[in-house]
């Protein structure tokens, strides 16, 4: 059997059940002859909303008999042929009802040769999605204690028994020093500004989903009675971005930065936002 | 540090990578994968059932897919046979490379094939980023992968002006680069009078950190085969071996301090103990190519110093000198590196990918010119953290 | 601090809300059109192993072919070869339990997909039981594009 434009003429008839739309087959009550001549012969038979399809035999007692060359067959089926076209240029006869043939266009979804869709230009599905996955974290004793003393406006850090580091946030252990910390020191909540991150990059609040309002400032402060890199991370006054200065260390070379204190927030539930900001401490 | 010599030789006998885009619409990700996965079997002359072992990793929360490896196996070929995930944030593509070098090194396999991806495209970098913070503390500040910490730094010690024209001088060198390899996703034709005009013009992302120094969000998927002595010199007429590999990592910690110098990065660290294990003196002298992952102008631009050991203003001056473009004495990601093509779990492979290809000699239009036999390649992720991998032309260290 | 003192410990609620997106690629995208505009299912055959893939797959597994032309047409009827009642309600379902989900093999194919059975008791269910899909064009493009299966005359 032969390919025309890529399609077999078997392949328009094998899915014509899955084509089948009853809603188009309303009322039709018919039986269509299809003779394609070198191809071969079809019956299909239309009756109460169903159809069945026969595959050669005679055609003869059909309501419409369509005679057509597999070539322009193919070519109708997935709309590279004008019907009225072939049947003015006699590649296509239909000998019967010829209102009846009219109406088999609604009897099936049009015949879309699999593959072939590549070529064209696709429809690309694409689903959007936003995942919301709500989310119970334990805090543990060590950051349990932490956040409780936001409440009391107390900024808490751990002390490592060993090298003496502050961490606050803490942690449970000092990992260079591989022990368990033990003691917990009260620090600031005043102190020096260090690194800020101006940022203009609209990020979104992972625990919203929100854009944040830009631009907005990050920034690490070292807390008095904390020492090298033991920063605190929180957010600037954002009314105060251009009026702070970095403090730096490098080498020799000190800058001090401004010297900032927190603003507490009123309600205060043992989290982040107990503080709302750091803010320029004049 | 618990180090021991390989009980073998690990060869790079197959390289395959896709064409790095913002858009693959046309493709799911065991497609995208199944590109990369092709190149490679064919590059060695190999067939799916050639390979003992395959390692699979990408970093996780980007696509919102969770263990992808499982679905994968479309793409990958992993249908019964040994497999094995591996997800380390920004250096996954390091450590895949770690992982496979380690199962052939060790005996257990002969033949592993490493498959690294991303596709940035279908999910968002930087909130997929944040959410690997600390969710009771950092969540809340993290501001994804963008950073302005090196800019503070360089402008600190250099001041502002020879500060940013390095880095801009960088960025444009790593585009001029970008330029020559067909696979890179940005390719902006920059030209060097356009220096004043985006170190005042480019839009400013946090701080110094603007659009244009920043590496770009791409798809795309990396695969590399590695076989044992025996079997990689018969798979492939030119096989580069890894020689070595080291990975630090540390607490979770970012540099807020603005402590600056002396410092000791994961970088720093890596390159010293790497360097003094191989005995390698100098590593300018020593290493042909370098494929390092710079996510950003700023960044790439301040490690030089770390990974090459240098004091003072040295690594400023190579890139003003533009001693680290392709014909350079210092030949820095002749490929573009990262900021024209940053897949993230594929990005750390793609650097030893195209190392290998340069010693290969066979990369094409961005190959470097000349004999090039010793390839360093590097990786960055998580809260500054490094993988480093030396791969060599022939066997004889 | 004691070691096993908890009375510090608490539960903070939280929150992960994040933005993606699906691309189902050319063959993909050619299985969830054709199944909304032309209600077909549409698998792919391996010519090297024979198997008849649904979903429809670019490369075989197995043989690690490139299968992405070899379209076949399948038949919408198939059977159950395994299901499980799904009695746990949660907000990402896509039915009120109970439901039934089932692993159900088209005429045609050779690997089953999972999918809704509806229009039986989920007490009455069981394997070889013959079901057709019952199909939802105006949804999203997916696989839901199949509203569900139900038992077949
Ligand atoms: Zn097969």
């Amino acid at each position: 059997m032969a390919e025309y434009y890529g399609v077999d003429v078997a392949d328009i008839f094998n899915t014509m059940k899955s084509r089948f739309r009853p809603e188009g087959a309303e009322g039709v009550d018919a039986v269509f002859g299809y003779d394609i001549g070198e191809e071969g012969k079809w019956k299909l038979t239309v009756r109460q909303g169903e159809m069945t399809l026969d595959e050669g035999g005679d055609l003869s007692g059909c309501d419409v008999l369509v005679k057509v060359d597999g070539r322009t067959f193919v070519g109708l089926n997935i709309g590279k042929i004008d019907a009225m076209a072939a049947l003015g240029a006699a590649k296509l006869k239909v000998e019967g009802d010829f209102n009846l043939f009219a109406a088999t266009g609604k009897l099936f979804t049009k015949y879309v040769p699999p593959g072939q869709e590549v070529e064209q230009e696709q429809e690309l599905v694409v689903l959007k999605r936003t995942i919301s996955v709500n989310q119970r974290f334990a805090t543990g004793p060590v950051m349990g204690t932490f956040l409780k003393g936001l409440k009391e406006k107390k900024i808490l850090a751990i002390k490592c028994p060993v090298c003496g580091r502050l961490q606050s946030p803490p942690r449970e252990v000092c990992a260079p020093c591989r022990v368990r910390n033990d003691e917990w020191v009260e620090i600031g909540p005043s102190g020096e500004m260090r690194m800020l991150e101006y940022c203009y990059y609209a990020s979104p609040d992972p625990l919203t989903g929100e854009t944040r309002e830009t631009p907005y400032g990050a920034i690490g402060i070292l807390l008095d009675g904390c020492r090298k890199d033991e920063v605190f991370w929180h957010l600037l006054r954002p009314d105060q971005l251009d009026a702070v200065q970095m403090g730096i260390v490098m080498g020799d070379k000190v800058v001090h930065g401004s010297r900032l204190r927190p603003v507490w927030s009123e309600n205060r539930t043992g989290s982040i936002n107990d503080i709302r900001y750091f803010e320029i401490d004049q | 540090m618990g180090y021991k010599n390989k009980n073998r030789h690990v060869g790079i006998v197959g390289i395959g990578e896709t064409k790095f885009s913002s858009h693959r619409e046309d493709v799911n990700q065991p497609e995208m994968i199944h590109e990369a996965v092709r190149q490679a079997l064919d590059d060695a002359g190999l067939g799916i059932d050639d390979i003992d072992c395959v390692v699979h990793g990408n970093m996780e929360l980007f696509e919102m897919v969770h263990q992808p490896d499982m679905w994968h196996t479309l793409g990958t070929g992993a249908y019964g046979k040994s497999a094995f995930r591996l997800t380390t944030g920004g250096t996954t593509g390091g450590t895949l490379v770690s992982g496979a070098d380690n199962l052939v090194a060790s005996g257990m396999y002969d033949v592993v094939m490493a498959v690294g991806f991303q596709k940035l495209q279908e999910g968002h970098t930087t909130g997929g980023i944040t959410n690997m913070a600390d969710p009771l503390w950092a969540r809340k500040l993290q501001s994804g992968a963008l950073t302005a910490q090196a800019a503070v730094k360089v402008i600190a010690e250099f001041g502002e002006e020879r500060a940013r024209r390095a880095a801009m001088t960088y960025r444009i060198i790593m585009d001029k680069h970008a330029c020559k390899n067909p696979n890179a996703h940005r390719a902006f034709h920059l030209e060097w009078d356009q220096i004043d005009d985006l170190m005042a013009h480019s839009p400013p992302l946090i701080g110094d950190l603007r659009l244009i120094h920043m590496c770009s969000q791409s798809d795309g998927a990396c695969a590399i085969i590695f076989a044992e002595e025996k079997k990689a010199r018969k798979i492939s007429e030119k096989p580069v071996w890894v020689r070595d590999h080291i990975t630090v990592h540390r607490e979770e910690t970012l540099n807020l301090a603005n402590n600056y110098y002396p410092i000791d990065t994961t970088h720093r660290f890596a390159a010293e103990k790497l360097y003094e294990r191989n005995g390698i003196d100098n590593p300018l002298e020593y290493f042909d190519v370098f494929e390092m992952y710079d996510p950003s102008a700023w960044w790439g631009l301040d490690w030089l110093r770390d990974f090459f050991l240098l004091e003072g203003d040295a690594h400023i001056r190579m890139v003003e000198n533009r001693e680290i473009m392709i014909d350079g004495k210092m030949p820095i990601n002749p490929s573009g590196g990262v900021i024209s093509t940053n897949p993230i779990g594929a990005t750390a492979m793609i650097r030893v990918a195209e190392a290998a290809k340069q010693i290969r000699g066979d990369a094409g239009e961005h190959q470097v010119p000349g004999n090039v036999e010793h390839g360093l390649a590097s990786s960055f992720g998580g809260t500054m953290w490094t993988v480093l991998t030396m791969l060599e032309k022939e066997t004889n260290w | 601090m004691q070691k096993d003192d908890f009375s510090n410990s608490y539960v903070v609620e939280g929150k992960l809300a994040l933005p993606y997106t699906y691309f189902a690629g050319r063959l993909g995208s050619t299985f969830l059109t054709t199944l909304r505009d032309q209600a077909r299912i549409m698998g792919v055959r391996c010519d090297k192993c024979g198997k008849v893939f649904l979903p429809p797959r670019q490369t075989c597994e197995r043989c690690l072919e490139d299968i992405r032309d070899k379209w076949v047409a399948l038949e919408s009827t198939g059977v159950v070869v395994n299901f499980t009642v799904v009695r746990q309600q949660d907000k990402h379902l896509p039915r009120k339990t109970p439901y039934v989900l089932g692993m159900i093999k088209l005429d045609g194919a050779d690997t089953p997909i999972v999918h809704i059975i509806e229009g039986v008791d989920p007490d009455k269910i069981s394997e070889g039981m013959r079901v057709k899909a019952i199909f939802a064009p105006e949804s999203e493009p997916s696989i839901l594009l199949i509203n569900h299966f139900e038992p077949a005359a």
